[in-house]
């Protein structure tokens, strides 16, 4: 029964190749894949580690199933089915390129070894420049191609010098074999950073992102969530796997304070350039990328449950805004905010979801944003990392002033009518989500089941 | 001595990357970067004697001085890997020329 993980990746694999042979039967192979997997995963997969072929550990590949990766495959898989059944009808013919992408997503979440990651890097990769073609911006697309293979490159190379050094693949073996050996951590800087910048690029850090402007200022339905939510989400937790077991070995000392310092201009870069936008698409990919530095931060830092339920929140809202701002810009053509002025104001109750979501990413009371955000600043207080948190503080007040700006400007008509319709389906995500930011926001008792040693893999050593 | 030919290579791709403006050179640019990496990795599992690592009649001793498999295998999948990416690559370049009537980049006008 513990093997059951391995059909996560595998079904929507066998169906993505089945899919290519009858474009009719490829959205259905969608679909029923997608469920399949959510219904597997809630019901089915137990947690434990899988062995792969019956190599054992840590020769073989493993898939690792914990509170961690279950919390990641919750929320992808689950978006991830959302997205599609609101987007099947308009972009059937990407069925098969999503099938791939669920492979490499859950692939990416579920492995415990370095090599097969990258692997799942480069397919999820490949199908999400491939997704992005649907803005019909090749050249946007082909940047983004360039960037993330020279980042997956730099990942890979830095992976082959860890193995040169430890002789081993296996996250858990690897980093077992560094604690054992007391091993210099200067030893570790050259590829700790060269995987820290790999899956920089993928996980939107400055001065790492430039691809993510072209890709998401012209997204739409499908590609806005898929990866300003969907892939955004999965990549922050790959990353803070790797980041809490391995690269905290050497991230101390200066070279800590080189990556703090890196996040934190990030953050306020991110910010200023969200604040001096005009376009909604463009506010919020800089709010993204804000939101993605700060998840990293919270990683490096050590703060895993917040930082996990920080991606959770900006999921469901960046679900919700992309998802709102690409239909508004469809129909009406254009997304300057001035141009879309007032677009709530017929639409009232998508207005209200919209900013529930913008709210909750501000982080104000009654929402899941503010549980989240007050308890990792008192973490960081804690900590006494005081600069840190008033680099949060700050860019805060700006995404404020941002946000509230926006939100009035998309409430308030002025000259022109702006009329956008909204299905009956996009309405239902809208309101599921718009509830779900709202009662955890209120109701906290379930975000604080849970404690900092969501990610096992150290009690996995420990244990030998 | 390999590996600074690896790491050469590689830096080679990258001045090529940064320093062209025309969409098939910059291809050309990324598969020197994976070349150059492709090298590195091969090197990591070089052993000097070493034979290769197959179990023949001749050869069926463990006693013997192999070169590490592993770095061979992981660059079979890296090369797949990589001419994935090309082909992909090379489509979009199709689409962008067909769009624009051009592969440099300067000339494209519209910035997107």
């Amino acid at each position: 029964m513990s093997s059951l993980a391995v059909l996560l990746i595998a079904i929507p694999l066998i169906a993505a190749f089945v899919s290519i042979l009858s474009k009719k039967v490829a959205p259905y192979l969608l679909l029923i894949a997608s469920l399949i997997n959510v219904i597997l995963l809630f019901y089915f997969v137990p947690d434990g580690i899988v062995v792969i072929g019956g190599y054992d550990l840590p020769y073989g590949i493993n898939l690792f199933v914990d509170t961690f990766s279950r919390t990641g495959l919750g929320v992808v898989n689950v978006l991830f089915l959302v997205i599609v059944l609101l987007n099947i009808v308009e972009f059937k013919k990407y069925s098969s390129v999503l099938l791939v992408a669920l492979a490499g997503l859950n692939g990416l979440l579920l492995t415990g070894d370095l090599f097969n990651l990258f692997v799942f890097l480069e397919i999820s990769g490949i199908a999400a420049y491939l997704i992005t073609t649907s803005n019909h911006k090749p050249l946007a697309t082909f940047r983004y191609l360039i960037i993330g293979a020279v980042g997956s490159s730099l990942y890979l190379f830095g992976l082959i010098i860890f193995y040169g050094m430890f002789g081993t693949l296996n996250l858990m073996d690897m980093v077992s074999f560094i604690q054992a050996n007391n091993v210099d951590p200067s030893a570790l800087v050259l590829p700790a950073m060269l995987m820290f910048i790999g899956l920089g690029v993928e996980a939107k850090l400055l001065p790492f992102n430039s691809w993510v402007k072209g890709v998401l200022k012209d997204s739409n339905t499908l590609s806005g969530p898929m990866i300003a939510a969907v892939y955004a989400a999965t990549i922050s937790f790959v990353f803070g796997r790797i980041i809490n077991n391995l690269l905290t070995l050497a991230f101390v000392g200066n070279l800590l304070i080189v990556v703090l310092v890196l996040l934190a201009v990030g953050i306020f870069i991110a910010e200023a350039m969200a604040f001096a936008s005009t376009k909604v698409r463009e506010i919020l990919l800089y709010s993204s990328i804000a939101q993605a530095s700060i998840v990293i931060l919270l990683f490096v830092n050590g703060i895993v449950l917040w930082a996990v339920y920080l991606i959770i929140a900006n999921a469901l809202s960046k679900t919700v805004m992309f998802l709102v701002i690409n239909k508004a810009t469809k129909d009406h053509g254009d997304d300057e905010s001035d141009s879309l002025q007032g677009v709530f104001s017929k639409n009232i109750l998508v207005g209200i979801t919209f900013s529930v979501a913008t709210l909750s990413v501000m982080g104000l009371p009654l929402f899941m944003g503010f549980v989240v955000k007050l308890n990792y600043l008192t973490e960081l207080a804690v900590g006494a990392q005081w600069a840190l948190l008033a680099v949060i503080l700050i860019s805060s007040i700006i995404e404020g002033i941002y946000f509230v700006r926006m939100l009035i400007k998309l409430w308030y008509p002025e000259k022109n009518e702006v009329t956008v319709k909204f299905d009956l389906g996009f309405k239902v995500v809208f309101v599921a989500i718009a509830l779900i930011l709202l009662a955890l926001g209120t109701y906290t008792a379930p975000l604080n089941t849970l404690d900092n040693s969501i990610d096992t893999i150290a009690e996995v050593i420990d244990n030998g | 001595m390999i590996q600074y030919a690896a790491i050469i290579l590689i830096v080679f791709g990258l001045y090529g990357l940064l320093s062209n403006r025309n969409i098939i050179k910059m291809i050309i640019s990324l598969n020197i970067i994976e070349i150059g990496l492709n090298i590195f990795i091969i090197s990591v599992g070089f052993v000097y004697d070493g034979i290769a690592p197959i179990l023949t009649s001749t050869n069926s001793s463990s006693a013997l001085l192999y070169v590490d498999p592993l770095p061979q295998a992981l660059v079979l999948t890296a090369i797949v890997i990589g001419v994935g990416t090309t082909a992909l690559g090379l489509a979009l370049a199709k689409k962008i020329y067909s769009k624009y009537g051009t592969f440099e980049l300067d000339e494209m006008g519209d910035n997107e």
